[in-house]
């Protein structure tokens, strides 16, 4: 428990608020002690002054009779007035041993206790003095209120401190447990455990949805790798297959070697073309390039396609027209964006007999920026418009086509990559194939 | 023509240095990284060959090291196969020319044998000729025999580029490259039928051809022997 941070905290929040108090205890009692004798001194500067001016104007017998007076109002400060051979005349002050000026003397109290006061003694004409002071007393009872203040101060801040401090670190520790359980859990290999969030959206909640998005990613990650190395077992088995027994066959026939190697080299260079798609679809997916995103124009993106292969769909008695009103920029990596049109392209294509007619768009859908595929060939039942993104994914008629069946994988991750919606619906008739960059 | 090749695959080398050997080429092979640069640094090349993955020394950092020290030398780079990021890290690097593992060695030899004999790139031409095939990058203008030929733009490009490498072979994948910046095989033949319609416009009806297809390779525009 004592190596936790947060109690460390709490701990060492406590140490300074009580030295703050205590800081400031000082501070008040020091200030509050100044101010007092301040005033005090000032009062008995101004009785020391109205006695004197009494000695003026009415004589020794006005003091002699103020002072008594005086002396036995309670609550009033302490008087003496002394003659020239020292003796008392009024007052309390038996000492004769009073030098002008600001002193402290030991003067008996009503209640005959004999306290420390501060007194003022003043030099009156015909060496007279005249002695005013305060006892002590009441700036000692005001210290004393002062210091019990700021001691139950002191000892409810260190209370609620440890106890504050306990509660706090407790619930810091159970939601840091949390995390580190999951990451354990982790560990053991539960990749789907994630870290409950209370949803207060302070920082330990952040750090949890954080933690959160990255198990998510490092899932994503993880399945597309599983994912590739699943396809490769199984897809990339069969053209394998077939290669090792093109060459046993020519190893038996030495005659037709020529031909079998032909043969040989074209099955490879499909598995290659698979193996690449694979590849790239697992690369698009990991999100690597989106640093590399700059502005891409669509226009002259889909321009630049349809001038591609119109000539080609021309020669099959397909026409590939190009229909772009506005050029529309988005954030993206062209030659990823390229290289899906040309997959819903080529999908087209070779998806329609001859006299087909394939629009490649681009436009605004549903407010956003958009490009589009759509051909008036036979269509795809609708029940099959999604299918058709898994990878390896093919139609039963066009099993016999060639292809890999990747093409529309490639373009859901590229979609993908660019937070982008791809629809397949029914062009009526035909098939369209929409990518609306929502983003 | 002498070209040295970074590779440390053994079998890989020696079958490409018979190969070039037959096209009448010269071979040198480093098979580690620091071989390479010191070779790269030292001696006269015409092309050299990087493999990106190399023991000791990656042939990005060679690439880099070479071209610090002044070495202009055009450079080929082999990539493996998937790495979509690194055509673009080794163009950045200094690098002329990529090439994806595994290739057919036609592909090899013809961007060896593009990267040899590029111009200095301060050379500034007005026009190509070759025979009696001239095009006017001015007037973008193309004439042969002195009767004018009407292209669309994408088939004048595609005969500046054929004229720019007369004489030499140039594959489906560098016409792909450098007209589309397609950096990817498409399914469909848009080289060949993009090439037919150019072929159409300049040879029909001419006593000699000047674009000849080249089997397992590609074309090539040549004057008449």
């Amino acid at each position: 428990m004592l190596r936790s941070t947060s109690l460390r905290l709490a701990v060492l929040y406590t140490l300074g608020f009580a030295l703050s108090v205590v800081l400031l205890g000082a501070l008040t009692l020091y200030s509050t002690r100044a101010a007092l004798s301040e005033q005090f001194d000032a009062r008995i500067r101004a009785e020391a002054a109205a006695l004197t001016q009494e000695f003026a104007t009415e004589g020794l017998d006005g003091v002699v009779q103020a002072v008594r007076e005086r002396d036995r109002t309670p609550g009033a400060l302490d008087y003496g007035l002394i003659g020239p051979d020292g003796r008392p005349l009024a007052g309390r002050f038996p000492s004769s041993a009073a030098k002008p000026g600001w002193a402290t003397l030991a003067a008996p109290q009503r209640d005959g206790e004999v306290e420390p006061v501060r007194v003022l003694t003043t030099p009156l004409p015909g060496g007279y003095h005249l002695i005013v002071g305060d006892d002590e007393e009441r700036i000692e009872a005001l210290d004393t209120v002062v210091l019990q203040g700021f001691a139950g101060a002191l000892i409810g801040v260190v209370i609620l401190g440890v106890v504050g401090g306990l509660a706090f670190s407790r619930d810091v520790h159970r939601r840091l447990s949390a995390i580190s359980g999951t990451a354990e859990a982790i560990i053991d290999g539960d990749l789907t455990r994630r870290v409950p969030a209370r949803g207060s959206s302070d920082d330990i909640d952040r750090l949890a949805h954080t933690f959160n998005r990255m198990l998510d990613r490092i899932g994503a990650l993880m399945e597309s790798l599983r994912q590739v190395s699943n396809d490769v077992a199984h897809d990339l088995r069969t053209p394998l297959t077939r290669l090792r027994q093109r060459l046993e066959a020519a190893q038996s026939a030495p005659a037709e070697q020529a031909e079998a190697i032909d043969g040989a080299l074209s099955d490879l260079d499909s598995i290659l073309e698979t193996f690449a798609a694979l590849l790239r679809i697992a690369q698009i997916e990991g999100g690597a390039r989106r640093a590399a995103f700059r502005q891409v124009q669509l226009r002259d993106l889909a321009a630049t396609v349809v001038d591609a292969f119109a000539p080609s769909a021309e020669e099959g008695g397909r026409s590939l027209l190009l229909e772009a009103g506005e050029d529309l920029v988005i954030e993206g990596d062209a030659e990823l964006l390229t290289q899906m049109l040309v997959n819903l392209v080529e999908n087209a294509l070779r998806h329609t007999g001859e006299g087909a007619i394939v629009r490649v768009g681009v436009g605004v859908v549903d407010r956003a920026p958009a490009l589009w595929v759509a051909d008036n060939g036979p269509g795809v039942p609708a029940g099959e418009h999604t299918r058709l993104f898994d990878r390896f994914y093919r139609l039963e008629r066009s099993r016999s086509a060639p292809g890999s069946g990747l093409g529309l994988a490639l373009v859901a991750a590229v979609a993908k990559l660019h937070e982008a919606s791809v629809r397949l619906s029914d062009a009526e008739p035909g098939l369209r194939a929409e990518v609306v960059f929502l983003r | 023509m002498k070209i040295l090749l970074v590779e440390d695959d053994k079998e890989a080398a020696a079958y490409l240095r018979r190969a070039l050997s037959e096209a009448g080429h010269t071979m040198d092979h480093a098979a580690t990284g620091r071989e390479g640069l010191m070779l790269a640094a030292g001696e006269p090349y015409d092309v050299i060959v990087l493999d990106r993955m190399l023991p000791q020394l990656d042939g990005l950092a060679i690439l880099r090291t070479i071209r610090s020290a002044g070495v202009k030398t055009p450079v080929l780079l082999l990539t493996a196969l998937g790495g979509i990021d690194d055509r673009v890290e080794g163009l950045e690097a200094g690098g002329d020319d990529y090439l994806v593992k595994p290739f057919a060695f036609a592909e090899f030899l013809a961007r060896v044998n593009a990267l040899a004999r590029r111009p200095p790139p301060q050379e500034m031409v007005s026009a190509l000729q070759v025979a009696d095939l001239r095009l006017d990058l001015l007037k973008r203008s193309v004439t042969r025999g002195g009767q004018r030929i009407d292209l669309q733009p994408r088939e004048f490009q595609l005969l500046e580029y054929l004229m720019r490498n007369a004489g030499r072979v140039v594959t489906r994948t560098m016409l792909l490259e450098s007209i589309w910046e397609f950096h990817f095989d498409p399914k469909t033949n848009i080289v060949e039928t993009h090439m037919s319609r150019l072929r159409g416009k300049v040879d029909r009806g001419q006593p000699q051809e000047l674009i000849h297809t080249v089997r397992g390779a590609g074309y090539c525009l040549r004057e008449p022997d």
